[in-house]
């Protein structure tokens, strides 16, 4: 089976700093790929270069079977892939509701001539994508339905980290990349985001997922494709217990054992 | 909760206060352009500022106006078509009331069109003046040189303006912020030099003699009669800036209604964000200044025509300023708040004549004692609601 994606020999330089170094890591169709490593080490720079955040200083980045390495950020949406981010950047001052139909934009038409001239269509454009973002909130965990006409800025943070997701899935997206969806959650929210994603795979059995992880649980749920970044460069991967038991893996969480010898 | 019970109106209930807060309205419109005296415009103002306070302090009665709106539209539109129409006949042989009400419109659909950059999208641009000023220049010229008619004069001069609102918009995205203010002002200050400066403009002299559009054989230069009544000749343009206005509100509407408005929203929240919802930001900002331009130009076109003699002095950098004040004050984002600012700003700073040498410094203080009861404007964005959800 070829690879959804497929990241080759990406370096990424900002003047003299090297985020990524020569990275290369590929994800099937419907599998989810948990990218770990201590904070810095470049794991969000990835993301950014895949979704056209960035445009790698070398290497190339294709998705679904076509090249989008530096690609703009909405053809890349566009084409399937849809993120969240480290620190939620939700809508704050929208409802819910909105921030979802925002995610939308890609899989709706309407330009400003249709707009002002063909109200009556998008109109039923709205009332369509409104039926779905209530879907997509009633869907997760949490009660983010009944919260829709809050302002997202006055959500909860676990809240927050659902309704980025909510929001990335309303792109309809064959590659979800979840940036440490579980930052700010307490253990049940925790265990109800891994059941989230584990019955959104389910339920989308095409769909893939590139997580960011800090919090082991979730990575051990997920424990088929792991791969370990340090200082840029991709240190170990495999599934969980090989990385786990990897010692540059160790090393790079726990600092040198030479000390202690 | 006291509002709970009061946020759902009865129907009869709903059309009664909608009829009646639009005459509430009217009404006031009506005295504070009426009344000369320093005192009893004080007294006005601080009638109005009352209102905004309750309407600060009770936050259940915009609700509850917002309910009754909502839920007998047909009674509210038709409401305010009476009013709007009746408002000259009321006003009578008082031409300079007159003139008053067709720059208040005129500066409505100014601010409607600014308020798709700032409100929506939160770009500052300081050129709308610019603007509006292409819209009246390129119609005038039109109509003087080539003879052209003022209703085929509109959509040449706002396609006009709109192509100049790419042409700043396209450059302007490469900054952001403070610095996009600035190239906007830029842009602003170098249309109204030219203006100045080129001598088939007129120069400083401006353009004299634009001729009066007319409608069906009626010049409107002469005065209107209906039924009998003898409206003076201002009315005519009453009633076409007034059918502007509706056309900026609707197109305003439904902007805002459409993806298009929450994508303008999702990038003022978070660029960065909107542009990983697959939003293409720099085409959107574009767009919004584009939409901006063609609403002025057509405000430049009908101030034109109603003027009939217009130098760069009318299309400054201090226009651009107001128009923007109008909208602060107004509120973001909310139509109706826009539409409210661009009266008041441009009726008071007329009404306190009365003050003479103080003049400018008390319309100050109004300004700043209306933002501090309403920080967020005189009616401030509101959530959208979808599909009869309240």
């Amino acid at each position: 089976m070829s690879a959804l994606l497929k990241v080759e020999n990406v370096t990424m330089r900002f003047g003299g700093l090297v985020a990524l170094n020569d990275v290369s890591l590929s994800i099937d169709k419907g599998a989810v790929l948990a990218v770990i490593g201590p904070n810095g080490a470049g794991k969000s720079t990835l993301f950014n270069v895949v979704t056209g955040v960035y445009r790698p200083t070398s290497g190339r980045v294709t998705f679904d079977g076509a090249e989008i390495t530096g690609r703009p950020s909405y053809e890349v949406v566009d084409r399937g892939i849809a993120r969240t981010f480290q620190s939620s950047r939700l809508f704050s001052d929208l409802s819910v509701l909105d921030n979802v139909i925002i995610g939308m934009h890609t899989r709706t038409k309407t330009g400003v001539l249709d707009a002002l001239f063909r109200p009556g269509a998008s109109r039923r454009e709205m009332a369509a994508c409104v039926v779905k973002a209530e879907a997509l909130l009633k869907l997760g965990s949490g009660d983010l339905f009944e919260q829709r006409y809050r302002p997202a800025g006055a959500l909860a943070q676990a809240d927050r980290r659902r309704l980025e997701i909510a929001r990335a899935l309303a792109s309809q997206p064959k590659l979800l990349l979840l940036d440490e969806p579980s930052v700010g959650m307490d253990d049940t929210e925790t265990d109800a985001l891994v059941a989230d994603i584990v019955r959104l795979r389910a339920e989308n059995p095409e769909l893939s997922v590139v997580l960011i992880e800090h919090d082991m649980r979730v990575v051990e749920a997920f424990p088929h494709h792991v791969t370990c970044i340090d200082y840029g460069s991709k240190i170990a991967e495999g599934d969980f217990a090989a990385v786990r038991a990897d010692p540059r893996v160790q090393e790079a969480y726990l600092g040198k054992a030479v000390a202690h010898a | 909760m006291q509002g709970a019970s009061l946020a759902a109106p009865g129907k009869a209930a709903a059309a009664a206060f909608t009829i009646a807060s639009q005459l509430c309205g009217a009404a006031f419109l009506y005295l504070i352009l009426r009344v000369d005296g320093g005192w009893q415009v004080i007294g006005l103002l601080a009638l109005l500022g009352l209102g905004f306070t309750l309407l600060e302090r009770l936050p259940w009665i915009a609700d509850y106006a917002l309910a009754s709106f909502a839920s007998v539209p047909l009674v509210a539109m038709i409401t305010a078509a009476v009013v709007v129409l009746a408002f000259p006949f009321f006003v009578g042989s008082n031409t300079y009331i007159l003139h008053l009400l067709i720059v208040a419109e005129l500066y409505a659909v100014l601010a409607l069109a600014l308020n798709f950059q700032l409100g929506s999208a939160n770009i500052p641009n300081f050129a709308t003046g610019a603007s509006y000023g292409i819209g009246a220049y390129v119609s005038a010229l039109l109509a003087i040189n080539f003879g052209v008619s003022f209703w085929l004069t509109l959509p040449v001069a706002a396609l006009a303006a709109t192509l100049f609102g790419f042409i700043i918009g396209i450059p302007s995205m490469r900054t952001r912020d403070t610095y996009l203010a600035l190239v906007t002002i830029a842009f602003g200050v170098v249309v109204q030099q030219l203006l100045n400066n080129f001598s088939w403009t007129g120069g400083p002299n401006g353009l004299v003699g634009i001729p009066a559009p007319s409608l069906f054989g009626h010049s409107f230069a002469d005065p209107l009669v209906i039924f009998g009544w003898k409206l003076p000749s201002q009315a005519n343009f009453y009633y076409l800036s007034a059918a502007l206005v509706v056309v900026a509100i609707v197109t305003a509407h439904r902007l805002h209604g459409s993806r298009i408005g929450l994508a303008w929203n999702a990038l003022r929240a978070d660029e960065i964000a909107a542009k990983a919802q697959g939003i293409n930001v720099a085409w959107f900002k574009v767009l919004a200044f584009a939409v901006d331009a063609f609403l002025a130009a057509f405000a430049g076109t009908i101030y034109a025509f109603y003027v009939s003699y217009i130098s760069p002095d009318n299309f400054t950098f201090l226009v651009s300023v107001t128009i923007m004040t109008m909208v602060i004050v107004g509120g973001m984002d909310n139509i109706f708040g826009v539409i409210v600012g661009a009266f008041l700003l441009t009726i008071l700073p007329e009404k306190l004549r009365a003050f003479a040498d103080y003049r400018l410094l008390f319309f100050g203080v109004v300004i700043i004692g209306f933002l501090m009861i309403r920080p967020q404007g005189l009616f401030p964005q509101r959530m959208r609601r979808y599909g009869g959800d309240l």
